[in-house]
């Protein structure tokens, strides 16, 4: 590490994922300057994945039981945290950050990793009764207080977190209806043949989705404060509780006002590969932050525990001036309707599904992997209930190797044997 | 403490692991260069088995979330783990493998 930053201060604003990734990996480097960590909640840094499933189903589950370091992570590496305090504005002139409650803090480098706020809709204000978003520890654990097995649920929003809660709340014994406004679930993010798969799963755990609907009118029962909403295709659903799901708005508006480029499609802090805004000691990592994606020159805003890991990870090594290594190829999971689902890669046009194993809907543990293909190079592999074999596939993904269709789908050759051949094949 | 043999060890493929339980605690015994390693085999994130992990660069990766331990000292590598697994001796003898369990 260069000798002159050990006298350095390196600001993080925000506590989530991607801070706790980036407070490691500068300790890791060996980075002896100060570290201080603002967090607007009250808690150390947690992991969000759990906040729709464990957190969310285990009555004594508390914050402590998800946080990413222990305690003794923060006070070993002489790390300041400032918990349940707010940034409200920087100075990148003065390389300033002004808490609310008007103290300075002063940095050498500030790394943004503010992440997002559920999107809210106005029908629905934060905080009303019935009404829940699930982004923080305390929005999940408001929830839970009052979700019982003979709860009536709706979810407004098909999307991985809607459904993630939809499963929970299903399992738990409650009522649960879906509301999505695209005729299938996960459109933009997943390929068709899973869409339909998880559609039929859902609908065969007791699940009701309204696919193609919108809420036309709702109204809130005097006497016992339950929702009674009205969906454009007529349908009646009283709700105890309304958990609306509809994706989240990226925390760019301090950046934005200290000078720091913000994207106007994604509204996240723009970014280059190595987390660096248009202000050259000011970096941005995770949900908050925007990118150009190589692939196809457009600016993305990606949304995931693996992104806001990397881009931290790549942000710290570049704030010492250590050229970071390239981001693992895009993974993301999620846990619902008893299955551990896994995706490398995204979904494009063009592209052709293949089917390995058994896609049945209805079985216990079903066990299945889908490839995304285009000439018959292989970019994209979903898994259900086969992590290990979709990690096989990640060399054949990153090489972007072309496949044998056949003897993927041939589940007598074990598929390490298959990206073994495939990967010898495209060498010679 | 006691060495125990490992039954169908032999049967085993480099990048293979099997899952067995002595007492009661699930291990697994794991193959990586012609190297046998013996680790806890629940993950320290969330229950899964690691012998059904993916075997690269000496470590064992759940099949989950990806977390990876080390196969030598069982350190956790990366997230979502923080802690680590227990990892046992394991010696070859007679042509039979076996671990050491305390």
């Amino acid at each position: 590490m260069p000798e002159q930053h050990s006298n350095q201060t390196i600001l993080i604003v925000g506590n989530g994922q991607a801070a706790a990734m980036a407070v490691q990996q500068l300790r890791s480097q060996a980075f002896d300057g100060c570290i201080k960590v603002v967090g607007q909640e009250p808690y150390p840094a947690y992991e969000r994945p759990p906040l729709s499933k464990a957190m969310l189903a285990e009555p004594g589950a508390d914050v402590s039981s998800i946080c990413i370091h222990s305690p003794d992570f923060y006070s070993a590496g002489k790390i300041e945290v400032i918990l349940g305090k707010k940034v409200s504005r920087i100075d990148p002139d003065r390389n300033v950050a002004v808490l609310e409650d008007g103290r300075e803090l002063s940095y050498d480098y500030c790394l943004f990793a503010t992440g997002g706020q559920a999107r809210q809709l106005p029908a629905y204000p934060y905080g009303s009764p019935c009404v829940h978003y699930i982004r923080t520890a305390d929005d999940t654990l408001r929830l839970r207080q009052t979700l019982r097995p003979a709860s009536r649920v709706v979810i407004l929003g098909g999307g991985f977190l809607g459904m993630e809660l939809a499963s929970t709340a299903r399992a738990l014994g409650a009522t649960v209806d879906v509301i999505e406004a695209a005729d299938a679930l996960l459109t933009r993010n997943a390929p068709f043949i899973f869409s339909q798969w998880l559609q039929d799963r859902a609908r065969h755990a007791g699940i009701t989705l309204h696919l193609g609907a919108k809420v036309a009118a709702s109204q809130t029962r005097p006497q016992t404060g339950m929702l009674a909403l009205e969906l454009d295709n007529g349908r009646l659903l009283n709700a105890d509780h309304l958990i609306v799901a509809v994706g989240m708005n990226p925390n760019s508006d301090i950046a934005a006002s200290a000078g720091v480029a913000v994207c106007p499609q994604t509204h996240g802090i723009e970014v280059d590969s190595h987390g660096r805004t248009n202000i050259s000691n000011v970096f941005a990592a995770g949900d908050c932050a925007t990118r150009v994606d190589r692939q196809t020159g457009e600016r993305v805003r990606m949304e995931s525990w693996q992104n806001a890991n990397e881009q931290a990870r790549i942000a710290a090594d570049a704030i010492l001036g250590i050229t970071p290594k390239a981001a693992a190829f895009p993974w993301f999971w999620t846990d619902q309707l008893s299955c551990n689902i896994q995706m490398l890669g995204a979904i494009g046009a063009d592209m052709q599904f293949l089917v390995r194993g058994d896609i049945n809907a209805h079985a216990a543990a079903p066990e299945f992997l889908l490839l995304g293909i285009k000439d018959s190079v292989a970019h994209y592999a979903l898994a259900v209930n086969a992590g290990a074999q979709l990690r096989a596939l990640r060399g054949l993904l990153e090489k972007k190797v072309s496949i044998d269709p056949a003897a993927f789908s041939n589940t007598d050759i074990p598929i390490k044997q298959f990206v073994k051949k495939a990967t010898a094949a495209a060498v010679m | 403490m006691a060495w125990i043999k490992i039954d169908k060890a032999n049967e085993l493929d480099n990048e293979e692991s099997l899952g067995f339980e002595v007492e009661g605690h699930k291990l697994a015994l794991h193959k990586l260069d012609d190297q046998f390693y013996v680790s806890d085999n629940i993950c320290t994130h969330q229950y899964a088995l690691l012998s059904e992990g993916f075997l690269e660069d000496g470590c064992i990766e759940c099949p989950l979330h990806q977390a990876q331990f080390c196969l030598k000292t069982g350190k956790a590598m990366s997230a979502p783990a923080t802690v680590g697994i227990k990892v046992y001796e394991v010696k070859q003898e007679d042509g039979h493998v076996l671990v050491c369990f305390p």
